[in-house]
C-alpha cells in the first residue's frame, strides 16, 4: 500500500513538474514589475499609497500601448513593514515571478535587507521612500526616488539653526533605522554648527505613551522638539504634549507628509514645520498625477512617497523601452535585468512629478529639500533648500 | 522643586496607565482563581470592547454636538460594550474552553491562544488595521495646577476604575453569587457537592472579567487609540500586573496594575536609562518580584481567591 502511494506521489510530482516546466518556457506576454511594501498593519497607509501610485502609472502606460508592445503587470507583495516578510516577498518576486525590477521596499529596515539581496542576485530595486543613508551604500542595482537621510537631516539641521534661529532643540525618536538615522544626522550637523541638543529621547516603534519622554524633554527647556517618526507615533506625541500643557514648537521629517496625521491629530498639527521632498515648480505632471490618483482611489490624496513611487514606475518604463531598443531579450532574465540596471543608471534629466530626476553614482537621487509649515491641517510650502558651502540656500 | 513636579507628573501618568492595567488584570486573575488557567484571549476581548464602544458611541452621537448627550452616549456605549463583551466572553468559554475542562492543562491554554488570533485577525479583516481615534466625549483641555497637568480623560479613567473595583469587591464579598465564586475557587468538587452550579459560576466569572476588559479597552483607547492588535501588548502587561500582585487575588491585580503603570512611567528617568527600555524595566521587575516572592505581592496560598 505504502509503495503504491509512494509511486503515485512520485508520478504526481513528475507530471506536475513537467507542467510547471512547460509553463515557464512559454515566452511571457507581460513585463512583471514587483512591489514590496506594507499593505496591512499600522503603517499600511504608506505601502498602499505607494502601490496605488505604481499601479496608476502602470495602467496609464498600458493604456498607451505598454512597452515594446508588451503590457506591464504590477505584482504587489505585503511586507507588513518587517524585514523577514520583505525577504520572503523578494524571493517570491525574484525567483518565482521573475520580475524585471522591483519598486520598494517602502521602509528603511526592509530596504536595507532587500538591497543586499538585489545586489547579490542582480535585480534592480528602486525604493520610493527608504531614506537611510546606507540603503544605497552597496553602490549598484539599488536606486531611490527619495532623497537620502543624510541630505534631509543636513538641510533640516541647517534650516533649524540658520533660518529658524534655534540654538537648543531636543529630539524624540523611535528606535528604527529611519527615525534614528534622521535624529542622529540632525544631532551631528546641529552640534557642528554650534547648537545644542538638550535631550535625545527614545521610544520603541508601537509605543503609545510618550509622556515620560516629553516630561524629560521639558525639564531641559529646549526651544523646539524634533520628532522624525512615522504618523502614529507623531500623532500621539503631539496630542500628549498638548495634554501636558507643553507649548513648544515641533519639527518633523518627511514621515509627516502623510495626510493620515491630520485624521489622527488634526487638532495639534498647527505650527509644525517639517522638512520633506522638494516640490517641482508648477509641474503639470504633479498636478495631473494628483488629480488622476484622487480620481482612481476614491478621492484619497497621494503622499510624497506615492509621488516618488509614480516617478519610479515611469523611470522603469523609460529604462525598459531603451532596453528593448538595444535588443534586450526576456528569454535570458539575468542579462535582461543587467541591461535594465544599465539603463536606469543612464537616466538623464527624467521629468517626473517631482521635477527633474538624476541619479548620483551610488544610485541616490540628486535633489534639494522642501520645507513645509503646517497651518491648521494644511501644509504650506515654504520653499526648496540646499546646503552649499555649509550654508543653507533657498533654491526657489 | 522642578524635579519634584516632574516626577509627580510621571507618577500621575503612571497611575492612569496602571488603572487601565488593573481593570484588565482583574479578568486574568478571576479566571485563574477559578479555573487555574490563563485566558490569553482576554487582551483581545478588550480590543473588541474598544471597537464596540467606539462604533456604538459614534452611532448614538450622529451629528450631535450637545455636551450632555455626548457624555450620556459615552456611558451608554460603555454599557453596550460591557454587555456585548460579557456575552462574547461566556460564548468563548462555552465553545473553546468548556469542552476542554478535563483535558490536559495545556489544551485550554492553546485554545485560548487560538481564540486570541481569531479575534485580532478577524478585527483586522473587518475593521482594517489602521488606528482610529476615540473622540473625547467632553472637552479634554488639560487642567494645570502648579505645573502639574491632568486631563479630564485621565480623571475619568481613574474614577471609573475605582468605581468598577469597588463594585466588584462588594459583589464578590457581599452577594450569594460572590460567595459561590469564592467557594468554587477554593474547592471546585466540594462546592459542586454543596449544590453550587459550578458551570454558572464559571460563566459569570467570564462575563464579569470580559465586561471589565471592555471598560479597560474603552479607557485605554483614549491613550492608545483603537486598533486590531491593541490587546496584545496591553493584555500581556495586564497579565504581568496580575502575576506581580499575586494571580488569583483580586486586590493583588489592582495593586499589580498600579505598580506596573507607575514603574513604566517613573522607572526609566529614575534609573537614567533610555525610555525605549521602559518595558524592559517592567518585565525585569516581574522577574525580581517572582524571585523574591513567587506567589506575587499579595499571593498567599491560604488566602481566599476568586
Amino acid at each position: 500500500m505504502k509503495k503504491i502511494l509512494a509511486i503515485a506521489l512520485v508520478a504526481f510530482i513528475a507530471v506536475f513538474s513537467v507542467f510547471a516546466g512547460g509553463a515557464s518556457e512559454e515566452a511571457p506576454s507581460t513585463l512583471k514589475i514587483g512591489f514590496i511594501g506594507p499593505l496591512t498593519g499600522d503603517n499600511a497607509n504608506y505601502g498602499i499609497r505607494c502601490s496605488n501610485a505604481a499601479r496608476l502609472a502602470i495602467n496609464e502606460i498600458n493604456a498607451a500601448g505598454g512597452v515594446n508592445g508588451m503590457q506591464l503587470e504590477l505584482i504587489a507583495e505585503d511586507s507588513q513593514g518587517s524585514v523577514d516578510r520583505a525577504i520572503s516577498s523578494y524571493e517570491k518576486l525574484a525567483y518565482t515571478d521573475n520580475v524585471v525590477a522591483i519598486i520598494g521596499p517602502v521602509f528603511t529596515s526592509p530596504a536595507l535587507a532587500v538591497a543586499q539581496r538585489c545586489f547579490e542576485d542582480g535585480v534592480v530595486m528602486i525604493s520610493p521612500s527608504a531614506t537611510h543613508k546606507d540603503v544605497t551604500a552597496l553602490g549598484d542595482w539599488v536606486y531611490r526616488t527619495v532623497p537620502s537621510d543624510s541630505l534631509q537631516s543636513e538641510v533640516a539641521a541647517h534650516y533649524f539653526y540658520e533660518v529658524l534661529g534655534y540654538r537648543n532643540i531636543a529630539c524624540l525618536y523611535a528606535m528604527n533605522d529611519y527615525s534614528q538615522g534622521l535624529a542622529e544626522g540632525v544631532e551631528d550637523t546641529f552640534t557642528s554648527l554650534g547648537g545644542t541638543i538638550t535631550s535625545m529621547q527614545t521610544c520603541m516603534v508601537g509605543d503609545r505613551d510618550f509622556r515620560t519622554q516629553l516630561g524629560e524633554i521639558r525639564a531641559t527647556n529646549p526651544e523646539a522638539i524634533y520628532i522624525p517618526n512615522y504618523t502614529v507615533e507623531d500623532a500621539q506625541i503631539l496630542e500628549q504634549a498638548s495634554q501636558l500643557g507643553m507649548n513648544i514648537p515641533f519639527l518633523s521629517s518627511d514621515g509627516f507628509s502623510d495626510p493620515e496625521i491630520y485624521n489622527l491629530a488634526g487638532d495639534f498639527t498647527d505650527g509644525v514645520i517639517y522638512v520633506g521632498p522638494a516640490q517641482a515648480e508648477a509641474s503639470t505632471i504633479l498636478v495631473d498625477f494628483q488629480a488622476a490618483y484622487s480620481e482612481a482611489y476614491n478621492g484619497d490624496a497621494p503622499d510624497s512617497f506615492a509621488t516618488n513611487s509614480y516617478d519610479a514606475t515611469y523611470i522603469l518604463r523609460d529604462a525598459l523601452t531603451r532596453v528593448f531598443e538595444n535588443g534586450g531579450d526576456l528569454a535570458d532574465i539575468d542579462a535582461f535585468r543587467a541591461s535594465v540596471n544599465d539603463e536606469v543608471k543612464a537616466t538623464d534629466d527624467f521629468e517626473g512629478a517631482n521635477g527633474i530626476i538624476n541619479f548620483a553614482a551610488n544610485g541616490d537621487m540628486v535633489a534639494s529639500q522642501g520645507v513645509y509649515d503646517v497651518e491648521g491641517t494644511t501644509p504650506v510650502y515654504v520653499g526648496s533648500f540646499q546646503v552649499v558651502d555649509n550654508h543653507i540656500v533657498q533654491v526657489d | 522643586m522642578n524635579t519634584l513636579i516632574q516626577y509627580l507628573q510621571y507618577f500621575l501618568n503612571g497611575i492612569t496607565l496602571g488603572a487601565i492595567y488593573a481593570l484588565i488584570a482583574l479578568g486574568y486573575t478571576m479566571v485563574y482563581g477559578i479555573l487555574k488557567f490563563i485566558n490569553f484571549a482576554h487582551g483581545d476581548i478588550l480590543m473588541i470592547g474598544a471597537y464596540t464602544g467606539l462604533f456604538t458611541y459614534l452611532a448614538l452621537l450622529g451629528e450631535s454636538t450637545n455636551a450632555a448627550w455626548m457624555l450620556i452616549s459615552f456611558f451608554i456605549a460603555m454599557l453596550v460594550s460591557m454587555v456585548f463583551c460579557a456575552v462574547l466572553g461566556m460564548f468563548i468559554e462555552k465553545i473553546a474552553y468548556k469542552p476542554l475542562r478535563n483535558a490536559n492543562r495545556l489544551a485550554p491554554l492553546l485554545s485560548a491562544i487560538g481564540v486570541s488570533f481569531i479575534l485580532s485577525n478577524g478585527a483586522a479583516w473587518m475593521f482594517g488595521t489602521q488606528s482610529r481615534r476615540f473622540p473625547y466625549p467632553f472637552d479634554d483641555t488639560p487642567i494645570v495646577i502648579a505645573g502639574l497637568s491632568i486631563t479630564p480623560h485621565q480623571i475619568l479613567t481613574i474614577v471609573v476604575s475605582i468605581i468598577m473595583m469597588i463594585v466588584l469587591t462588594s459583589f464578590v464579598n457581599k452577594t450569594r453569587m460572590g460567595k459561590a465564586m469564592r467557594a468554587t475557587s477554593l474547592d471546585q468538587p466540594t462546592s459542586e457537592l454543596m449544590g453550587i452550579d459550578v458551570n454558572r459560576v464559571i460563566s459569570m466569572t467570564f462575563a464579569i472579567g470580559s465586561a471589565l476588559a471592555a471598560v479597560g479597552g474603552i479607557l485605554a483607547s483614549f491613550d492608545f487609540r483603537v486598533y486590531a492588535s491593541m490587546g496584545t501588548m496591553t493584555g500581556l502587561k495586564a497579565f504581568v500586573a496580575a502575576v506581580i500582585g499575586g494571580i488569583g487575588n483580586i486586590q493583588g491585580a489592582m495593586l499589580g496594575g498600579i505598580i506596573l503603570g507607575i514603574l513604566e512611567s517613573v522607572g526609566a528617568p529614575l534609573l537614567g536609562i533610555p525610555s525605549a527600555l521602559r518595558d524592559t524595566i517592567a518585565f525585569a521587575t516581574l522577574i525580581i518580584i517572582l524571585l523574591v516572592k513567587p506567589d506575587g505581592i499579595l499571593g498567599k496560598n491560604e488566602r481566599e481567591k476568586v
